[in-house]
């Protein structure tokens, strides 16, 4: 290989000093000297390899490419002989040195290597490295393939001794990546010993800087430099013709050596190879040039450096010549030639039609067009990539989110799919000058912060001035150092932080940054997730410069620090993989959207979180995936989460006002779902854009059957949603004249937004559901009927009448009393027309009394309410929020009390006693204007007339589970299936309205399986069944207000407390966010390749659903299956 | 050997492709024969793409380029299907099916290509396909390289005979590997029956379960 050759070159020459910094495409020079060099070598090395290092070369890889330079200048002043190498852009690093030590005196040979990059096949720049020649006046020369580097290495290490100045060998990826045989010689073994003698040539001031300027020029015009010209230019002559003559150097010489030997065109151009070029060899160009060429052609990958110095001696002869260079045929400043350009280019230039004798294949374009492309990757294990996975967990990629500026080396990955985690990559060294700038720049329109992203061996090699400026200038930046204890892309090379030789010192970071004034520094171990995650939060919201090094070895390198994981393998568990644990009927819709940022909202939670709940223990009775709901909130997708509940529930906006919550239990720590719901639905444009569920209607396939429903309160208009949503024709029949049931009449206004439920009803209505008002059961239509007509019939009529007090009723006149449900009614329907300061005492302790109790107090501030009821407070059936309202509100209540005696006064007064329930003592005689009786309601067994074996229980209700099938006598036979009941009208059900929608739910499903052959039950049985059961009445109404009375703004912060966890079957986290190498995905479920997996156990805190865990070595993981 | 012979190398970082390079350098050098390489190094670490051109003969220099190979060695079948146009009408080809998915197939966002379809292609455009479709037991399927190497050998006109390959793998491979690799190369070659191998019996099935996932 070229470095090889380059590398043995030196040897011969009997270097003694080897100083570099590592950079592909020049790496592999060093590492030779690396291994077997006097700084490292051990003797077994030096067994093996005799033939290599028969003498102690110093070797080091330098802090950077000027250091090295510079050390190596030193070995050469005090008489060694020295080689520094570097790729492209190092020569920059190293420039001021190179600029000055031409002016000095250096005594030992120095030689430097800088490979350029044609084509950027790994470096952040194509620049032309030859210029530097020029640019320092130090000789420079450029080699076209291994023998030609092995060759002018050796030269040059005669010609810096000959001339006391350095020389540059330039070499291009095509001549350090090329393998050829080169012949090798003997090892020149006279090396020197070191010394130093005091001259003043050894200082550099500017009183003799200018003569010193002079001896420079003079030196390169030297004659010393003819016998290298001969030794290093080739030419060949033709001899059929002198029409055309071609100058070349670097690999384009190879390219053209072998396309005229493949056209055999060798004795009709004439060439010079150029290997010596600066200073450049006038005499023998101008030689050439006069050899009577009609045409002449300049060959040089990048910059017309040779073509100008041409195209100079020409004029200056007055040649009468056509120069072809940049810019003739296919010759371009960019890129690399090739043997196809050449071939294209010599045809040009000698006007000839070259034809490649092997025939190219036809019709490719559809095979190779569109392949994926396969871009390099952060290794499996890399510790970068947790450290980036961990960020990305920690800052929202938003346009709001912290800048990120990047740097060279294995972290530039971290720009590519899936960690898209960089927002700028400059050159080497530019990350922490780039955040400092950027912040200062844009700080006022982007407070969130700019983070400077480093690796060790950048931070070492340019990081360390610029941290020292942002602490300085007092820079609010943070900086993560990704400290993998070496310089990993070029193949794991030592650095000050990392070195594993005897004899060299290793520089903790963490003491270095706090050294240069760094106050917020942290070092944590990447692997370590939630530690990690609090580090970046921290410094991230530090005012000032804050430091974080994200240390753990680079998984290729062989580091002690590495735990043996031999043991143990990372398996997935394709039961948690991507499964949904919240439908059994898996083509149930579902609106989860898959994306990078809901899986990374789920990570988050799983790993910031302090309350960590299973989404079981929060299932709410309608079915509403309550997961997907929480999770895309947190994931800021609003519309999504409104989405998710009406998959499941129209009544998003009515839930979100009055559910009673079942679903958060009695504890704080659950998550508050109904403030969440009240807020998604809260977003008008949201809330009105039914578009998704349009679509989805449209392109449900339709039923046959067609299903009538009675009663259009909300379990029978939840049982119309789903049916609708199955393709089903449905009817509603309802006695009032218009949808919405006891909610809409017995509702008060101040409790939800009627108008909301309106917009949710009509939904119904503009999508086929067919509302027929005034039809009431036993009157307008009857079940025989109905059900001769539709395929089922659900029975959702409601508790229709109001349980009245015999005492009451018997005692006050007509115009002193209401029941609850009729005072409700009367209110919203603007028909209560009051006393002004009247005095309305309230009899119960439910719902129904407290939302009558609150009306009376909003009708007129100065009534005197009193709500008295036969439980104490604690067993009072109202929910417990809604009573601390009231009592909030100014209501009276008088609990565990029950009427003893009631008189009616004169005029519209009366007065009422009040017994203690349990002791029967008296506790309170009461004057007042009106009493409300809210003791219940109860069926209408009339409507029920000639029920056909229908019973109803003394409250009035059908007996049985909520909606459960009706048996029915029709007289037509036998109509099993048919008939279903739901809502508060099944004695079953719970009289809440999310019982009220579940069960109505729960209908439909019964509907379905009667019509459909539908194969599941209810889903959401479980916590349907659960609400009756239950004790509690919503949650603690401390904890439940304060979530009321905040902003989302505010709340954001609180619920990002909660994880609400689940497996999930729309998950795609791990390949979306993480991206490891050894995550594949097959048919929808995540594998890992154990061949490839290192087991660093990451992906085990990564995944949400929980799915991939730990087990031994010898465990027998079975393929999933490839269908 | 009358004329020059370009041979491109091609597959994944990891898989060796780097030290085929080294063995036909190694084993051509010792047959007498001019060989040159060129291959681009740096990313290959980081499992990329990676290629190698090595050509044999007087005037070449180890540069192939597009329609010149008159030999592709291919360790993974999307390398090898993305350098189909270094082939020209007269080329072989001895393509492994080994699949090493990248990162926009195993995210599902895009799909390997299919089998089949370049086969046929092969089969009708280029002198001779070799689609290796063994199921080798006990061996790391990143490391099948001289298993493809010894299939080459059996094409027609290979530059170099299986018997200096083998000379070249143990001048060049850490002892502890040497026995297993000539054993493996052998297999390729047809000449050794060593390690358990089973005839894929074809189709997509597979060539999937032989994938590396």
């Amino acid at each position: 290989m070229g470095n090889e050759a380059t590398a043995r070159a030196a040897i011969e020459a009997g270097v003694q000093g080897v100083f570099s910094y590592p950079g592909t495409p020049s790496t592999e020079i060093s590492e030779i000297f690396s291994t077997l060099s006097s700084f490292d070598v051990d003797a077994v090395d030096r067994t093996l390899h005799p033939q290599y290092v028969p003498y102690p070369v110093y070797f080091e890889y330098s802090v950077n490419e000027k250091v090295a330079l510079e050390k190596a200048i030193a070995f050469s002043i005090g008489h060694k002989s020295a080689l520094c190498c570097m790729k492209n852009v190092g020569m920059n690093v190293a420039s001021d040195a190179l600029m000055t030590v031409a002016y000095q005196k250096i005594y030992a040979p120095l030689v430097i290597i800088v490979c350029d990059d044609p084509g950027c096949h790994s470096s952040s720049n194509e620049q032309d490295s030859r210029h530097w020649g020029r640019m320092a006046s130090v000789p420079l020369f450029n080699p076209a393939h291994p023998e030609d580097a092995y060759q002018m290495t050796k030269e040059a290490f005669l010609l810096s001794a000959e001339i006391q100045l350095p020389v540059i060998v330039r070499l291009t990826t095509r001549v350090s990546h090329t393998r050829s045989t080169v012949g090798y010689n003997g090892i020149q073994l006279n090396q020197k010993p070191g010394a130093f003698k005091r001259a003043p040539v050894q200082i550099n001031i500017p009183a003799r800087n200018a003569d010193a300027h002079q001896q420079l020029v003079d030196k390169v015009h030297s004659e010393k430099f003819q016998r290298y010209f001969w030794n290093n230019n080739s030419l060949t002559s033709s001899s059929s013709s002198n029409l055309y003559g071609v100058i070349s150097s670097g690999v384009s010489a190879v390219y053209l050596e072998e396309v005229l030997s493949r056209f055999k065109l060798q004795q009709r151009v004439a060439t010079l190879k150029l290997g010596l070029i600066f200073p450049f060899p006038e005499k023998d160009v101008l030689l050439f040039l006069k050899q009577g060429f009609k045409y002449v052609l300049i060959l040089e990958e990048l910059e017309p450096v040779i073509e100008h110095q041409v195209r100079s001696v020409a004029q200056k002869n007055n040649l009468n010549l056509k120069i072809m260079g940049k810019g003739f045929s296919n010759l371009e400043r960019t890129g690399e030639y090739s043997i196809s350009i050449m071939t294209q280019v010599i045809s040009d230039f000698m006007s000839l039609s070259l034809k490649e004798i092997k025939k190219p294949l036809q019709g490719l374009n559809d095979l190779v067009s569109n392949l994926p492309q396969r871009p390099p990757t952060l290794c499996v294990g890399c510790p970068h990539r947790a450290t980036y996975y961990v960020l990305k967990l920690v800052i929202p990629r938003t346009d709001e989110g912290p800048l990120l500026c990047g740097d060279i080396g294995c972290i530039g990955l971290g720009a590519l799919p899936p960690l898209k985690m960089l927002d700028t990559v400059n050159h080497m060294g530019m990350s922490i000058p780039m955040a400092q700038g950027l912040s200062e720049a844009i700080d006022h329109q982007h407070p969130n912060g700019v983070i400077a992203i480093v690796g060790d061996g950048t931070f070492f090699h340019s990081g360390i001035p610029a941290l020292l400026n942002a602490v300085y200038t007092k820079a609010n930046i943070t900086v993560i150092i990704f400290d993998n204890r070496t310089i990993a892309m070029t193949g794991g090379q030592d650095h000050p932080g990392s070195a594993k030789h005897q004899g060299t010192h290793n520089v903790e970071i963490e003491g270095l940054v706090r050294g240069v004034g760094v106050e917020s520094v942290s070092t944590v171990d990447p692997f370590n997730v939630k530690q990690m995650f609090s580090t970046l939060k921290g410094a991230i919201s530090y005012q000032g410069v804050s430091v974080v090094v994200a240390q753990s070895p680079c998984i290729k390198i062989d580091s002690p620090l590495l735990p043996d994981r031999s043991q143990m393998k990372v398996v997935v568990d394709h039961n948690h993989c991507s499964t949904c644990f919240h439908h059994v009927d898996k083509t149930h819709p579902c609106s989860q959207l898959c994306t990078p940022s809901s899986g990374l909202a789920r990570a988050r939670a799983k790993i910031a979180a302090g309350i960590h709940l299973p989404a079981k223990d929060q299932s709410c009775p309608a079915n509403i995936c309550n997961h997907g709901f929480f999770n895309s909130i947190l994931a800021g997708d609003y519309s999504t989460s409104l989405a998710i509940i009406r998959d499941n529930l129209l009544f998003a906006r009515t839930c979100g006002d009055i559910c009673h919550r079942p679903c958060e239990g009695d504890g704080v720590n659950k998550v508050p779902v109904k403030q969440l719901k009240k807020y998604v639905s809260s977003i008008e444009d949201n809330f009105n854009d039914f578009t998704a569920l349009d679509k989805r209607i449209k392109e449900t396939e339709r039923q046959h059957h067609s299903v009538a429903i009675i009663g259009a309160g909300p379990a029978g208009l939840s049982a119309a949603y789903d049916l609708l949503l199955q393709g089903f024709s449905v009817t509603l029949y309802e006695k009032e004249q218009s949808a919405g049931g006891l909610l809409k009449f017995a509702i008060p206004d101040f409790r939800m937004d009627k108008g909301g439920y309106e917009t949710e009803i009509q939904f119904l209505a503009t999508h086929g559901v067919t509302f027929n008002f005034g039809h009431a059961l036993g009157s307008e239509i009857t079940l025989d009927g109905l059900l001769a007509d539709y395929g089922a019939v659900i029975l959702a009529i409601g508790l229709g009448r109001s349980l009245l007090l015999d005492q009451v009723e018997k005692a006050l006149p007509r115009h002193h009393k209401y029941s609850a449900v009729d005072f409700l009614r009367q209110y919203n329907l603007g028909l209560i027309d009051l006393r002004a300061g009247s005095t309305l005492i309230i009899i119960g302790g439910g719902n129904s009394a407290i939302d009558a109790a609150r009306t009376a107090k909003r009708i007129d501030q100065n009534n005197r309410v009193i709500l008295s009821c036969l439980e104490s407070r604690e067993a009072m059936p109202a929910f417990d929020q809604e009573i601390a309202e009231a009592l909030e509100e100014g209501v009276e209540l008088i609990t565990e009390s029950e009427v003893n005696n009631i008189e009616a006064g004169d005029d519209q007064n009366f007065s009422l006693t009040l017994k203690n329930t349990l002791t029967g003592k008296t506790i309170t005689t009461l004057n007042g204007h009106y009493l409300i009786t809210a003791i219940g309601q109860s069926g209408d067994p009339d409507s029920l007339t000639g029920n056909h074996g229908i019973t109803v229980d003394k409250e009035g209700r059908l007996p049985g589970d909520p909606s459960s099938e009706l048996s029915y006598d029709h007289p037509s036979g036998n109509r099993a299936g048919a008939l279903f009941v739901a809502g508060d009208i099944a004695s079953g059900n719970h009289m809440s309205l999310i019982g009220a929608i579940g069960s109505g739910k729960k209908a439909a499903i019964g509907v379905r399986r009667a019509l459909q052959g539908y194969q599941y039950e209810y889903e959401a049985d479980e916590p349907l069944q659960a609400l009756n059961s239950r004790q509690s009445h919503g949650m603690d109404s401390t904890h439940a207000l304060k979530w009321e009375e905040q902003s989302p703004d505010q709340w954001s912060g609180d619920i990002s407390r909660f994880d609400l966890y689940q497996p999930c079957e729309r998950c795609n986290h791990c390949i979306d966010n993480f991206g490891c190498p050894s995550l594949v995905k097959v048919n929808g479920k995540v594998q890992i390749d154990q061949g490839t997996c290192t087991a660093c156990g990451f992906c085990i805190d990564v995944c949400p659903n929980n799915a991939i865990k730990w087990a031994e070595a010898t465990a027998d993981i079975s393929p999933v299956a490839l269908s | 050997m009358s004329r020059d012979i370009k041979v491109m190398v091609t597959g994944v970082g990891g898989q060796g492709v780097i030290y085929l390079v080294d063995l036909l350098v190694s084993a051509a050098t010792r047959s007498g024969i001019r060989v040159s390489t060129s291959e681009v190094h740096g990313l290959s670490q980081r499992g990329g793409s990676v290629n190698a051109g090595v050509t044999f003969g007087e005037n070449t220099f180890g540069f192939v380029d597009q329609g010149e190979a008159d030999y592709l060695i291919g360790l993974e079948f999307l390398e090898a299907q993305r350098h189909l146009s270094y082939l020209h009408s007269l080329s072989y080809a001895v393509i492994d099916n080994t699949r090493i998915l990248p990162f926009s197939v195993s995210s599902e966002a895009s799909t390997y290509p299919d089998t089949p379809e370049l086969l046929a292609f092969l089969e009708e455009q280029i002198a001779r396909v070799i689609l290796i479709e063994d199921q080798l037991e006990e061996v790391n399927p990143l490391h099948r390289h001289l298993f493809v190497l010894g299939k080459a050998t059996t094409l027609e006109g290979f530059p170099l005979t299986s018997h200096a390959i083998e000379k070249a793998i143990e001048e060049i491979t850490r002892p502890a590997l040497q026995e297993q690799n000539i054993t493996l190369f052998r297999q390729g070659c047809g000449t050794d029956a060593g390690i358990k191998r089973q005839r894929a019996q074809g189709g997509q099935g597979d060539q999937t379960a032989r994938s590396i996932v």
